[in-house]
Protein backbone atom coordinates (compact mmCIF):
# COMPACT_ATOMS: atom_id res chain seq x y z
CA UNK A 1 0.00 0.00 0.00
CA UNK A 2 1.28 3.18 -1.01
CA UNK A 3 -0.21 6.65 -0.69
CA UNK A 4 0.06 7.25 -4.49
CA UNK A 5 -2.87 4.02 -5.12
CA UNK A 6 -5.13 4.73 -1.27
CA UNK A 7 -7.07 7.20 -1.76
CA UNK A 8 -6.06 10.18 0.49
CA UNK A 9 -9.72 11.15 1.05
CA UNK A 10 -12.00 8.46 1.87
CA UNK A 11 -13.77 8.67 5.14
CA UNK A 12 -12.65 7.08 8.09
CA UNK A 13 -14.95 4.17 9.51
CA UNK A 14 -15.17 3.25 13.13
CA UNK A 15 -16.65 -0.11 11.90
CA UNK A 16 -15.63 -3.33 13.62
CA UNK A 17 -16.18 -6.13 11.44
CA UNK A 18 -18.85 -8.10 11.29
CA UNK A 19 -19.31 -10.92 14.14
CA UNK A 20 -23.02 -11.46 14.47
CA UNK A 21 -25.11 -13.92 12.23
CA UNK A 22 -23.62 -17.03 14.18
CA UNK A 23 -27.21 -18.62 14.91
CA UNK A 24 -27.58 -18.24 11.02
CA UNK A 25 -24.51 -20.16 9.99
CA UNK A 26 -24.57 -22.93 12.97
CA UNK A 27 -28.39 -23.32 13.67
CA UNK A 28 -29.78 -22.44 10.21
CA UNK A 29 -27.15 -24.33 8.86
CA UNK A 30 -27.87 -27.46 10.79
CA UNK A 31 -31.61 -27.31 10.60
CA UNK A 32 -31.28 -26.70 6.35
CA UNK A 33 -28.99 -29.71 6.77
CA UNK A 34 -31.37 -31.58 8.30
CA UNK A 35 -34.05 -30.38 5.69
CA UNK A 36 -32.21 -31.63 2.93
CA UNK A 37 -31.82 -35.21 4.86
CA UNK A 38 -35.85 -35.19 5.02
CA UNK A 39 -36.21 -34.12 1.13
CA UNK A 40 -33.48 -37.20 0.58
CA UNK A 41 -35.43 -39.40 2.85
CA UNK A 42 -38.52 -38.05 0.50
CA UNK A 43 -37.05 -38.74 -2.72
CA UNK A 44 -36.33 -42.60 -2.07
CA UNK A 45 -39.98 -42.20 -1.27
CA UNK A 46 -41.95 -40.73 -3.41
CA UNK A 47 -38.80 -39.91 -5.76
CA UNK A 48 -41.26 -37.84 -8.40
CA UNK A 49 -42.49 -35.33 -5.81
CA UNK A 50 -39.26 -34.98 -3.89
CA UNK A 51 -37.58 -34.48 -7.06
CA UNK A 52 -39.48 -31.84 -8.17
CA UNK A 53 -39.94 -29.95 -4.69
CA UNK A 54 -36.71 -29.88 -4.82
CA UNK A 55 -36.12 -28.30 -8.51
CA UNK A 56 -38.42 -25.55 -7.30
CA UNK A 57 -36.32 -24.96 -4.30
CA UNK A 58 -33.11 -25.49 -6.39
CA UNK A 59 -34.42 -22.81 -9.06
CA UNK A 60 -35.74 -20.36 -6.53
CA UNK A 61 -33.02 -20.06 -4.23
CA UNK A 62 -30.23 -20.08 -7.08
CA UNK A 63 -32.23 -17.78 -9.37
CA UNK A 64 -31.81 -15.15 -6.35
CA UNK A 65 -28.41 -15.98 -5.89
CA UNK A 66 -27.51 -15.44 -9.80
CA UNK A 67 -29.72 -12.73 -9.97
CA UNK A 68 -27.28 -11.41 -6.87
CA UNK A 69 -24.57 -11.55 -9.05
CA UNK A 70 -26.23 -9.99 -11.66
CA UNK A 71 -27.36 -6.91 -9.56
CA UNK A 72 -23.64 -6.84 -8.37
CA UNK A 73 -22.29 -6.36 -11.87
CA UNK A 74 -24.84 -3.75 -12.73
CA UNK A 75 -23.88 -1.62 -9.56
CA UNK A 76 -20.33 -1.67 -10.98
CA UNK A 77 -21.13 -1.47 -14.52
CA UNK A 78 -23.00 1.18 -14.36
CA UNK A 79 -20.41 3.18 -11.65
CA UNK A 80 -23.24 3.58 -9.35
CA UNK A 81 -22.07 5.06 -6.04
CA UNK A 82 -24.60 5.34 -3.98
CA UNK A 83 -24.74 1.87 -3.33
CA UNK A 84 -21.45 1.15 -2.00
CA UNK A 85 -22.73 0.75 1.56
CA UNK A 86 -24.84 -1.43 0.36
CA UNK A 87 -23.31 -3.87 -1.65
CA UNK A 88 -21.46 -5.89 0.85
CA UNK A 89 -24.85 -7.80 1.20
CA UNK A 90 -25.23 -7.74 -2.52
CA UNK A 91 -21.68 -8.98 -2.83
CA UNK A 92 -22.08 -12.22 -0.09
CA UNK A 93 -25.78 -13.01 -1.65
CA UNK A 94 -24.00 -13.26 -5.24
CA UNK A 95 -20.68 -15.62 -3.75
CA UNK A 96 -23.41 -17.72 -2.39
CA UNK A 97 -23.63 -19.58 -5.73
CA UNK A 98 -21.07 -21.15 -5.17
CA UNK A 99 -22.97 -23.80 -3.04
CA UNK A 100 -25.43 -24.56 -5.58
CA UNK A 101 -22.34 -26.63 -7.52
CA UNK A 102 -22.70 -28.89 -4.47
CA UNK A 103 -26.40 -28.16 -4.52
CA UNK A 104 -27.12 -29.40 -7.81
CA UNK A 105 -25.65 -32.69 -7.41
CA UNK A 106 -29.01 -34.64 -6.23
CA UNK A 107 -30.76 -32.68 -9.36
CA UNK A 108 -28.20 -34.52 -11.57
CA UNK A 109 -28.78 -38.21 -9.71
CA UNK A 110 -32.89 -37.44 -9.90
CA UNK A 111 -32.88 -36.18 -13.45
CA UNK A 112 -34.65 -39.45 -14.87
CA UNK A 113 -37.46 -38.92 -12.31
CA UNK A 114 -37.77 -35.05 -13.52
CA UNK A 115 -37.41 -34.35 -17.05
CA UNK A 116 -39.57 -36.41 -20.14
CA UNK A 117 -36.30 -35.79 -22.41
CA UNK A 118 -34.13 -38.31 -20.61
CA UNK A 119 -36.05 -41.19 -21.67
CA UNK A 120 -38.89 -40.49 -23.84
CA UNK A 121 -41.81 -42.86 -23.29
CA UNK A 122 -42.93 -44.77 -26.11
CA UNK A 123 -46.51 -43.68 -25.87
CA UNK A 124 -45.32 -39.73 -26.47
CA UNK A 125 -46.33 -39.57 -30.09
CA UNK A 126 -44.67 -39.83 -33.13
CA UNK A 127 -44.37 -36.02 -33.45
CA UNK A 128 -43.18 -35.24 -29.87
CA UNK A 129 -40.40 -38.41 -30.32
CA UNK A 130 -38.77 -37.15 -33.28
CA UNK A 131 -38.65 -33.71 -31.79
CA UNK A 132 -36.86 -34.88 -28.91
CA UNK A 133 -34.87 -36.86 -31.38
CA UNK A 134 -33.58 -33.60 -33.04
CA UNK A 135 -33.08 -32.17 -29.82
CA UNK A 136 -30.92 -34.91 -28.50
CA UNK A 137 -27.68 -33.11 -29.26
CA UNK A 138 -28.83 -30.55 -26.89
CA UNK A 139 -31.08 -32.36 -24.36
CA UNK A 140 -29.27 -34.91 -23.01
CA UNK A 141 -28.32 -35.98 -19.71
CA UNK A 142 -24.22 -35.54 -20.19
CA UNK A 143 -24.61 -31.83 -21.86
CA UNK A 144 -27.38 -31.51 -19.23
CA UNK A 145 -24.77 -31.81 -16.49
CA UNK A 146 -21.89 -29.99 -18.13
CA UNK A 147 -24.20 -26.90 -19.13
CA UNK A 148 -25.32 -26.44 -15.62
CA UNK A 149 -21.74 -26.91 -14.09
CA UNK A 150 -20.63 -24.12 -16.36
CA UNK A 151 -23.36 -21.73 -15.65
CA UNK A 152 -22.33 -22.09 -11.50
CA UNK A 153 -18.96 -22.07 -12.63
CA UNK A 154 -19.79 -18.28 -14.32
CA UNK A 155 -21.37 -17.41 -12.18
CA UNK A 156 -18.98 -18.96 -9.34
CA UNK A 157 -16.21 -16.94 -10.90
CA UNK A 158 -17.75 -13.31 -11.30
CA UNK A 159 -18.68 -13.09 -7.61
CA UNK A 160 -15.78 -14.81 -5.96
CA UNK A 161 -13.93 -12.96 -8.35
CA UNK A 162 -15.74 -9.21 -7.37
CA UNK A 163 -15.92 -10.38 -3.88
CA UNK A 164 -12.17 -10.97 -3.20
CA UNK A 165 -11.44 -7.49 -5.08
CA UNK A 166 -13.90 -5.61 -3.02
CA UNK A 167 -12.21 -7.68 0.21
CA UNK A 168 -8.62 -6.77 -0.49
CA UNK A 169 -9.68 -3.08 -0.94
CA UNK A 170 -10.85 -3.07 2.72
CA UNK A 171 -7.06 -4.01 3.39
CA UNK A 172 -5.12 -1.67 0.88
CA UNK A 173 -7.57 0.75 -0.39
CA UNK A 174 -6.54 0.31 -3.48
CA UNK A 175 -8.29 2.31 -6.24
CA UNK A 176 -7.34 0.54 -9.25
CA UNK A 177 -9.22 -2.09 -7.43
CA UNK A 178 -12.58 -0.33 -7.95
CA UNK A 179 -11.27 0.10 -11.84
CA UNK A 180 -10.88 -3.82 -11.75
CA UNK A 181 -14.42 -4.39 -10.38
CA UNK A 182 -15.72 -2.29 -12.75
CA UNK A 183 -14.56 -3.97 -15.89
CA UNK A 184 -15.45 -7.66 -14.77
CA UNK A 185 -18.57 -5.83 -14.10
CA UNK A 186 -19.27 -4.69 -17.47
CA UNK A 187 -17.31 -7.07 -19.46
CA UNK A 188 -19.05 -9.91 -17.77
CA UNK A 189 -22.60 -8.92 -18.34
CA UNK A 190 -22.99 -11.17 -21.18
CA UNK A 191 -21.52 -14.07 -19.91
CA UNK A 192 -23.50 -13.92 -16.61
CA UNK A 193 -26.54 -13.42 -18.92
CA UNK A 194 -26.53 -16.24 -21.26
CA UNK A 195 -25.42 -18.57 -18.34
CA UNK A 196 -29.11 -17.52 -16.18
CA UNK A 197 -30.95 -17.40 -20.10
CA UNK A 198 -29.81 -20.68 -20.46
CA UNK A 199 -30.06 -22.24 -17.11
CA UNK A 200 -33.75 -21.48 -17.10
CA UNK A 201 -34.10 -22.84 -20.63
CA UNK A 202 -32.73 -26.38 -18.84
CA UNK A 203 -33.82 -26.60 -15.88
CA UNK A 204 -37.41 -25.50 -16.07
CA UNK A 205 -38.00 -24.49 -19.74
CA UNK A 206 -37.10 -27.90 -20.85
CA UNK A 207 -39.62 -29.59 -18.53
CA UNK A 208 -41.87 -29.43 -21.50
CA UNK A 209 -39.40 -31.01 -24.07
CA UNK A 210 -41.34 -29.78 -27.13
CA UNK A 211 -42.53 -26.31 -25.80
CA UNK A 212 -40.30 -23.30 -26.50
CA UNK A 213 -40.42 -19.83 -25.21
CA UNK A 214 -37.71 -17.26 -26.28
CA UNK A 215 -38.40 -14.86 -23.56
CA UNK A 216 -38.70 -17.62 -20.57
CA UNK A 217 -35.14 -17.03 -19.51
CA UNK A 218 -35.90 -13.28 -19.31
CA UNK A 219 -38.93 -14.07 -16.97
CA UNK A 220 -36.48 -16.42 -14.59
CA UNK A 221 -33.90 -13.94 -14.42
CA UNK A 222 -36.68 -10.93 -14.06
CA UNK A 223 -38.62 -12.75 -11.37
CA UNK A 224 -35.38 -13.57 -9.45
CA UNK A 225 -34.00 -10.27 -9.53
CA UNK A 226 -37.59 -8.99 -7.98
CA UNK A 227 -36.52 -11.32 -5.17
CA UNK A 228 -33.21 -11.03 -4.84
CA UNK A 229 -33.89 -6.95 -4.44
CA UNK A 230 -36.62 -8.13 -1.86
CA UNK A 231 -34.43 -10.27 -0.03
CA UNK A 232 -31.51 -7.53 -0.03
CA UNK A 233 -34.17 -5.30 1.56
CA UNK A 234 -35.17 -7.42 4.14
CA UNK A 235 -31.60 -8.44 4.75
CA UNK A 236 -30.33 -4.76 4.79
CA UNK A 237 -33.38 -3.72 6.91
CA UNK A 238 -32.40 -5.82 9.53
CA UNK A 239 -28.54 -4.65 9.30
CA UNK A 240 -29.78 -1.53 10.21
CA UNK A 241 -31.83 -2.65 12.79
CA UNK A 242 -28.75 -4.44 14.46
CA UNK A 243 -26.46 -1.71 13.63
CA UNK A 244 -24.42 -3.64 11.59
CA UNK A 245 -23.61 -0.69 9.15
CA UNK A 246 -22.63 1.82 12.00
CA UNK A 247 -25.79 3.84 11.12
CA UNK A 248 -24.48 4.66 7.65
CA UNK A 249 -27.31 2.88 5.58
CA UNK A 250 -29.82 5.48 6.11
CA UNK A 251 -33.41 5.78 4.41
CA UNK A 252 -32.13 7.09 1.51
CA UNK A 253 -30.77 3.93 0.63
CA UNK A 254 -33.77 2.18 1.74
CA UNK A 255 -35.71 4.39 -0.44
CA UNK A 256 -33.89 3.56 -3.63
CA UNK A 257 -33.70 -0.15 -2.95
CA UNK A 258 -37.59 0.12 -2.85
CA UNK A 259 -37.32 2.26 -5.97
CA UNK A 260 -35.60 -0.70 -7.66
CA UNK A 261 -38.06 -2.87 -6.34
CA UNK A 262 -41.26 -1.15 -8.08
CA UNK A 263 -39.25 -1.11 -10.99
CA UNK A 264 -38.37 -4.95 -11.74
CA UNK A 265 -41.59 -5.94 -10.42
CA UNK A 266 -43.16 -3.63 -13.45
CA UNK A 267 -40.13 -5.60 -15.25
CA UNK A 268 -41.24 -8.73 -14.52
CA UNK A 269 -44.88 -8.12 -14.92
CA UNK A 270 -43.54 -6.52 -18.73
CA UNK A 271 -42.06 -10.04 -19.48
CA UNK A 272 -45.00 -12.33 -17.74
CA UNK A 273 -47.58 -10.42 -20.26
CA UNK A 274 -45.09 -10.30 -23.13
CA UNK A 275 -44.62 -13.78 -23.08
CA UNK A 276 -49.00 -14.35 -22.76
CA UNK A 277 -50.35 -12.12 -24.96
CA UNK A 278 -47.73 -12.89 -28.12
CA UNK A 279 -48.40 -16.97 -27.56
CA UNK A 280 -51.92 -16.35 -26.86
CA UNK A 281 -52.81 -14.19 -29.89
CA UNK A 282 -50.91 -16.36 -32.29
CA UNK A 283 -52.36 -19.51 -30.98
CA UNK A 284 -49.79 -21.55 -32.30
CA UNK A 285 -50.55 -25.15 -31.77
CA UNK A 286 -46.72 -26.08 -30.76
CA UNK A 287 -46.79 -22.99 -28.22
CA UNK A 288 -49.79 -23.19 -26.25
CA UNK A 289 -49.82 -26.22 -24.12
CA UNK A 290 -47.74 -24.45 -21.46
CA UNK A 291 -50.80 -21.93 -21.34
CA UNK A 292 -53.62 -24.64 -21.58
CA UNK A 293 -51.75 -26.60 -18.85
CA UNK A 294 -52.37 -23.66 -16.68
CA UNK A 295 -55.47 -22.17 -17.71
CA UNK A 296 -57.31 -25.44 -16.60
CA UNK A 297 -59.43 -25.49 -13.61
CA UNK A 298 -56.75 -26.71 -11.06
CA UNK A 299 -54.10 -23.96 -11.92
CA UNK A 300 -55.88 -21.14 -13.08
CA UNK A 301 -56.80 -19.17 -9.79
CA UNK A 302 -52.71 -19.52 -8.69
CA UNK A 303 -52.30 -18.05 -11.89
CA UNK A 304 -54.73 -15.20 -11.10
CA UNK A 305 -52.50 -15.03 -7.44
CA UNK A 306 -49.84 -14.03 -9.36
CA UNK A 307 -51.33 -11.74 -11.45
CA UNK A 308 -52.39 -9.81 -8.41
CA UNK A 309 -49.95 -11.09 -5.94
CA UNK A 310 -46.75 -10.32 -8.00
CA UNK A 311 -47.89 -7.60 -9.68
CA UNK A 312 -51.28 -5.34 -8.44
CA UNK A 313 -50.10 -5.85 -4.84
CA UNK A 314 -47.16 -5.59 -4.55
CA UNK A 315 -46.91 -2.30 -7.32
CA UNK A 316 -49.47 -0.19 -5.46
CA UNK A 317 -47.98 -0.86 -1.84
CA UNK A 318 -44.32 0.35 -3.79
CA UNK A 319 -45.90 3.18 -4.92
CA UNK A 320 -45.94 4.79 -1.59
CA UNK A 321 -43.01 6.80 -0.69
CA UNK A 322 -43.40 6.99 3.13
CA UNK A 323 -43.35 2.78 2.31
CA UNK A 324 -40.51 2.65 0.45
CA UNK A 325 -38.45 5.25 3.34
CA UNK A 326 -39.60 2.41 6.15
CA UNK A 327 -37.32 -0.19 6.20
CA UNK A 328 -40.04 -2.15 8.34
CA UNK A 329 -42.72 -1.74 6.13
CA UNK A 330 -40.79 -2.55 3.46
CA UNK A 331 -39.46 -5.56 4.68
CA UNK A 332 -43.18 -6.71 4.20
CA UNK A 333 -43.56 -6.11 1.02
CA UNK A 334 -40.00 -7.64 0.71
CA UNK A 335 -41.54 -10.86 2.29
CA UNK A 336 -44.26 -10.93 0.58
CA UNK A 337 -42.69 -10.70 -2.72
CA UNK A 338 -40.02 -13.50 -1.86
CA UNK A 339 -43.09 -15.21 -1.13
CA UNK A 340 -45.20 -15.05 -4.24
CA UNK A 341 -42.13 -15.30 -5.90
CA UNK A 342 -42.12 -19.08 -5.21
CA UNK A 343 -45.52 -19.34 -5.97
CA UNK A 344 -44.04 -18.10 -9.55
CA UNK A 345 -41.27 -20.69 -9.60
CA UNK A 346 -43.94 -23.37 -8.29
CA UNK A 347 -46.59 -22.36 -10.92
CA UNK A 348 -43.53 -22.78 -13.28
CA UNK A 349 -42.37 -26.16 -12.52
CA UNK A 350 -44.84 -28.03 -10.93
CA UNK A 351 -48.09 -28.06 -13.39
CA UNK A 352 -45.34 -30.78 -15.35
CA UNK A 353 -45.90 -33.01 -12.40
CA UNK A 354 -49.80 -32.40 -11.48
CA UNK A 355 -51.35 -31.35 -14.72
CA UNK A 356 -54.39 -31.53 -13.15
CA UNK A 357 -53.98 -29.03 -10.83
CA UNK A 358 -52.37 -27.75 -7.52
CA UNK A 359 -51.12 -30.07 -5.10
CA UNK A 360 -48.31 -29.46 -2.04
CA UNK A 361 -46.15 -32.26 -1.05
CA UNK A 362 -44.51 -32.07 2.24
CA UNK A 363 -41.14 -32.01 0.17
CA UNK A 364 -41.95 -28.52 -0.92
CA UNK A 365 -41.48 -27.52 2.54
CA UNK A 366 -38.55 -29.45 3.21
CA UNK A 367 -37.06 -29.02 -0.04
CA UNK A 368 -37.50 -25.00 0.41
CA UNK A 369 -36.14 -24.57 3.58
CA UNK A 370 -33.28 -27.26 2.78
CA UNK A 371 -31.83 -25.57 0.18
CA UNK A 372 -32.59 -22.37 1.54
CA UNK A 373 -31.09 -22.69 4.41
CA UNK A 374 -27.60 -24.06 3.54
CA UNK A 375 -27.50 -21.43 1.05
CA UNK A 376 -28.21 -18.61 3.69
CA UNK A 377 -25.82 -20.23 6.19
CA UNK A 378 -23.10 -20.19 3.56
CA UNK A 379 -23.54 -16.56 2.44
CA UNK A 380 -23.37 -15.41 6.09
CA UNK A 381 -20.45 -17.45 6.53
CA UNK A 382 -18.85 -15.84 3.87
CA UNK A 383 -19.24 -12.42 5.30
CA UNK A 384 -18.15 -13.61 9.31
CA UNK A 385 -15.00 -11.49 10.13
CA UNK A 386 -15.27 -9.35 7.33
CA UNK A 387 -16.49 -5.42 7.20
CA UNK A 388 -20.36 -5.30 6.53
CA UNK A 389 -19.37 -2.36 4.44
CA UNK A 390 -16.30 -1.88 2.15
CA UNK A 391 -14.77 0.38 4.46
CA UNK A 392 -11.93 1.88 2.09
CA UNK A 393 -14.05 2.13 -1.42
CA UNK A 394 -13.14 5.25 -2.78
CA UNK A 395 -16.72 6.41 -3.10
CA UNK A 396 -17.71 5.21 0.01
CA UNK A 397 -18.38 9.29 1.53
CA UNK A 398 -20.45 9.69 -2.11
CA UNK A 399 -22.18 6.94 -0.89
CA UNK A 400 -22.69 8.32 2.94
CA UNK A 401 -24.16 11.54 1.75
CA UNK A 402 -26.34 10.24 -0.81
CA UNK A 403 -29.60 12.01 -1.54
CA UNK A 404 -31.18 11.52 -4.49
CA UNK B 1 -41.04 55.97 -6.41
CA UNK B 2 -45.23 55.66 -5.18
CA UNK B 3 -46.49 52.57 -3.99
CA UNK B 4 -49.30 52.76 -6.12
CA UNK B 5 -51.87 54.49 -8.47
CA UNK B 6 -54.73 56.22 -6.94
CA UNK B 7 -56.52 56.71 -10.33
CA UNK B 8 -56.35 53.39 -11.49
CA UNK B 9 -56.50 51.05 -8.50
CA UNK B 10 -53.54 49.57 -8.72
CA UNK B 11 -51.74 48.06 -6.01
CA UNK B 12 -47.73 47.25 -6.78
CA UNK B 13 -46.79 43.87 -5.02
CA UNK B 14 -43.74 44.42 -3.46
CA UNK B 15 -40.66 42.32 -2.56
CA UNK B 16 -38.05 42.00 -0.53
CA UNK B 17 -35.28 40.28 -2.18
CA UNK B 18 -31.69 39.14 -0.51
CA UNK B 19 -28.69 37.87 -1.16
CA UNK B 20 -26.44 35.13 0.49
CA UNK B 21 -23.39 34.01 0.38
CA UNK B 22 -23.50 30.45 0.45
CA UNK B 23 -26.01 27.51 0.04
CA UNK B 24 -25.63 26.97 3.87
CA UNK B 25 -26.23 31.06 4.98
CA UNK B 26 -29.40 31.09 2.38
CA UNK B 27 -30.52 27.97 4.08
CA UNK B 28 -30.23 29.28 7.60
CA UNK B 29 -31.80 32.93 6.44
CA UNK B 30 -34.78 31.09 4.67
CA UNK B 31 -35.32 28.92 8.36
CA UNK B 32 -34.45 32.18 10.30
CA UNK B 33 -37.32 34.52 7.82
CA UNK B 34 -39.98 32.11 7.88
CA UNK B 35 -39.67 31.91 12.11
CA UNK B 36 -40.29 35.26 12.00
CA UNK B 37 -43.44 35.29 10.80
CA UNK B 38 -43.45 35.90 7.13
CA UNK B 39 -45.74 33.75 4.88
CA UNK B 40 -44.62 34.32 0.93
CA UNK B 41 -41.58 32.96 1.29
CA UNK B 42 -39.50 31.80 -2.04
CA UNK B 43 -35.89 30.85 -2.09
CA UNK B 44 -33.84 30.87 -6.29
CA UNK B 45 -30.76 29.40 -6.64
CA UNK B 46 -28.69 28.24 -9.56
CA UNK B 47 -28.30 24.82 -8.10
CA UNK B 48 -30.78 22.51 -6.34
CA UNK B 49 -29.84 22.60 -2.86
CA UNK B 50 -30.97 19.74 -0.62
CA UNK B 51 -32.82 20.74 2.38
CA UNK B 52 -34.45 23.95 1.09
CA UNK B 53 -38.10 22.09 0.81
CA UNK B 54 -37.92 21.67 4.39
CA UNK B 55 -36.90 24.90 4.77
CA UNK B 56 -39.15 26.37 3.19
CA UNK B 57 -42.04 24.34 4.38
CA UNK B 58 -43.27 22.73 0.95
CA UNK B 59 -44.36 19.52 2.32
CA UNK B 60 -44.66 16.88 0.26
CA UNK B 61 -44.93 17.15 -3.51
CA UNK B 62 -48.69 17.08 -5.27
CA UNK B 63 -47.12 16.00 -8.53
CA UNK B 64 -47.84 12.13 -7.48
CA UNK B 65 -51.24 12.34 -6.54
CA UNK B 66 -52.13 14.08 -9.88
CA UNK B 67 -50.01 11.52 -12.15
CA UNK B 68 -51.87 8.67 -9.97
CA UNK B 69 -54.93 10.09 -10.97
CA UNK B 70 -54.16 10.62 -14.66
CA UNK B 71 -52.90 6.66 -15.33
CA UNK B 72 -56.56 5.49 -13.52
CA UNK B 73 -58.03 8.18 -16.06
CA UNK B 74 -56.17 6.77 -18.95
CA UNK B 75 -57.04 3.12 -17.53
CA UNK B 76 -60.83 3.55 -17.47
CA UNK B 77 -61.36 5.55 -20.45
CA UNK B 78 -59.02 3.21 -22.81
CA UNK B 79 -61.03 0.03 -21.47
CA UNK B 80 -63.84 1.45 -21.31
CA UNK B 81 -63.63 2.42 -25.19
CA UNK B 82 -62.33 -0.71 -26.37
CA UNK B 83 -65.15 -2.88 -24.70
CA UNK B 84 -67.47 -0.13 -26.03
CA UNK B 85 -66.18 -0.23 -29.63
CA UNK B 86 -65.06 -4.37 -29.47
CA UNK B 87 -68.44 -5.80 -27.49
CA UNK B 88 -71.48 -3.49 -28.27
CA UNK B 89 -70.86 -1.20 -30.92
CA UNK B 90 -68.89 -3.14 -33.48
CA UNK B 91 -68.42 -6.60 -32.87
CA UNK B 92 -65.87 -8.76 -35.07
CA UNK B 93 -65.49 -12.21 -35.38
CA UNK B 94 -61.59 -12.57 -34.73
CA UNK B 95 -60.29 -16.49 -34.98
CA UNK B 96 -63.51 -17.00 -32.77
CA UNK B 97 -62.10 -15.28 -29.85
CA UNK B 98 -64.19 -14.12 -27.09
CA UNK B 99 -65.71 -10.58 -27.95
CA UNK B 100 -64.15 -9.39 -24.84
CA UNK B 101 -60.61 -10.50 -24.88
CA UNK B 102 -58.96 -9.23 -21.96
CA UNK B 103 -55.41 -9.79 -22.95
CA UNK B 104 -55.66 -7.91 -26.37
CA UNK B 105 -57.05 -4.89 -24.42
CA UNK B 106 -53.91 -4.60 -21.76
CA UNK B 107 -51.76 -2.84 -24.71
CA UNK B 108 -54.05 0.04 -25.27
CA UNK B 109 -54.70 0.28 -21.62
CA UNK B 110 -51.17 0.68 -20.74
CA UNK B 111 -50.13 3.10 -23.51
CA UNK B 112 -52.61 5.50 -22.67
CA UNK B 113 -52.36 5.18 -18.64
CA UNK B 114 -48.98 6.02 -19.74
CA UNK B 115 -49.67 8.99 -22.12
CA UNK B 116 -52.27 10.29 -19.35
CA UNK B 117 -50.29 10.13 -16.71
CA UNK B 118 -47.14 11.57 -18.28
CA UNK B 119 -49.06 14.89 -19.34
CA UNK B 120 -50.94 15.23 -16.31
CA UNK B 121 -47.47 15.20 -14.75
CA UNK B 122 -46.24 17.73 -17.64
CA UNK B 123 -49.24 19.77 -17.44
CA UNK B 124 -49.68 19.60 -13.29
CA UNK B 125 -46.51 21.08 -13.13
CA UNK B 126 -47.47 23.82 -15.59
CA UNK B 127 -50.28 24.63 -13.55
CA UNK B 128 -49.00 24.13 -9.88
CA UNK B 129 -46.01 26.34 -10.80
CA UNK B 130 -48.28 29.01 -12.29
CA UNK B 131 -46.85 28.82 -15.89
CA UNK B 132 -46.03 30.37 -18.22
CA UNK B 133 -45.48 33.49 -16.41
CA UNK B 134 -44.12 36.35 -18.58
CA UNK B 135 -43.79 39.24 -16.04
CA UNK B 136 -42.84 38.36 -12.54
CA UNK B 137 -42.26 41.82 -10.28
CA UNK B 138 -39.11 40.02 -8.89
CA UNK B 139 -37.19 40.77 -12.02
CA UNK B 140 -37.42 44.28 -10.96
CA UNK B 141 -34.26 43.57 -9.13
CA UNK B 142 -30.72 44.44 -11.14
CA UNK B 143 -29.37 41.96 -9.31
CA UNK B 144 -31.75 39.29 -9.61
CA UNK B 145 -30.31 37.97 -13.03
CA UNK B 146 -27.52 36.34 -11.31
CA UNK B 147 -29.56 33.46 -9.54
CA UNK B 148 -29.30 31.70 -12.66
CA UNK B 149 -25.24 32.09 -12.25
CA UNK B 150 -24.07 32.05 -9.11
CA UNK B 151 -26.10 33.85 -6.50
CA UNK B 152 -28.35 32.61 -3.68
CA UNK B 153 -31.41 34.52 -3.32
CA UNK B 154 -34.03 34.67 -1.17
CA UNK B 155 -37.19 36.56 -2.00
CA UNK B 156 -40.71 37.59 0.65
CA UNK B 157 -43.82 38.81 -0.33
CA UNK B 158 -45.21 41.52 1.23
CA UNK B 159 -48.68 42.06 2.60
CA UNK B 160 -50.40 45.08 1.42
CA UNK B 161 -49.45 47.63 4.60
CA UNK B 162 -46.43 45.83 5.79
CA UNK B 163 -43.91 47.67 7.00
CA UNK B 164 -40.83 47.55 4.41
CA UNK B 165 -37.65 48.90 6.44
CA UNK B 166 -38.52 46.03 9.30
CA UNK B 167 -38.42 43.34 6.60
CA UNK B 168 -35.15 44.67 5.21
CA UNK B 169 -33.41 44.81 8.76
CA UNK B 170 -35.29 40.89 9.16
CA UNK B 171 -33.41 39.65 6.23
CA UNK B 172 -30.52 40.98 7.13
CA UNK B 173 -30.83 39.89 10.32
CA UNK B 174 -31.50 36.54 9.36
CA UNK B 175 -28.04 36.61 7.73
CA UNK B 176 -28.58 38.37 4.27
CA UNK B 177 -25.37 39.68 2.39
CA UNK B 178 -27.59 42.21 0.87
CA UNK B 179 -30.97 43.05 0.85
CA UNK B 180 -33.69 45.09 -1.52
CA UNK B 181 -37.07 46.17 -1.91
CA UNK B 182 -38.73 46.07 -5.52
CA UNK B 183 -41.81 47.15 -6.65
CA UNK B 184 -44.06 45.71 -9.31
CA UNK B 185 -44.39 47.71 -12.85
CA UNK B 186 -47.42 48.60 -13.75
CA UNK B 187 -47.25 47.81 -17.07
Amino acid sequence: MSAATSNPQAPVVELAPFRGGRRWVVGGGAAGLVFLILTFIGMAVSPREAFYSYLVAFAYWCGIAMASVILLMIFHATHARWMTVLRRPVEVMAASVAIFLLLFIPLAIGMKHIYIWVDPPADLGREALRLLAHKRPYLNPTGFVVRAVAYLLVATFLSWRLYGWSLRQDKTGEVALTQRQRNLGAGGLPFIGIAISFAAFDWLMSLNPTWFSTVYGVYFFSGSLVASLSLLAIVTGMGRARNVFGGHMTDEHTHSVGKLMLAFTCFWTYIAFSQLLLIWIAGLPEETPFYITRFGAGWAWVGALLIFGHFFLPFAALLSRSLKRNPFRLGVVAGWILLIHYVDIFWLVMPSLHPEGFSLHWTNVTAFLGVGLVAIAFAVSRLRGRFAIPVKDPYLADSFRYRP
Amino acid sequence: MSAGHEDSGFVARRFVVAEFATPEALLAGTRKVREGGYKDVDTHTPIPIHGLEAALGLGRPKIPTIVLCGAIAGICIAYSMIYFCNVIDFPINVANRPMHSPPANIPITFELAVLLAGGSSFFGFFTLAGLPKPYHPIFESEQFGRAAIDAFFLSVELPVGADADRALADVRAAGAASAELVHESER
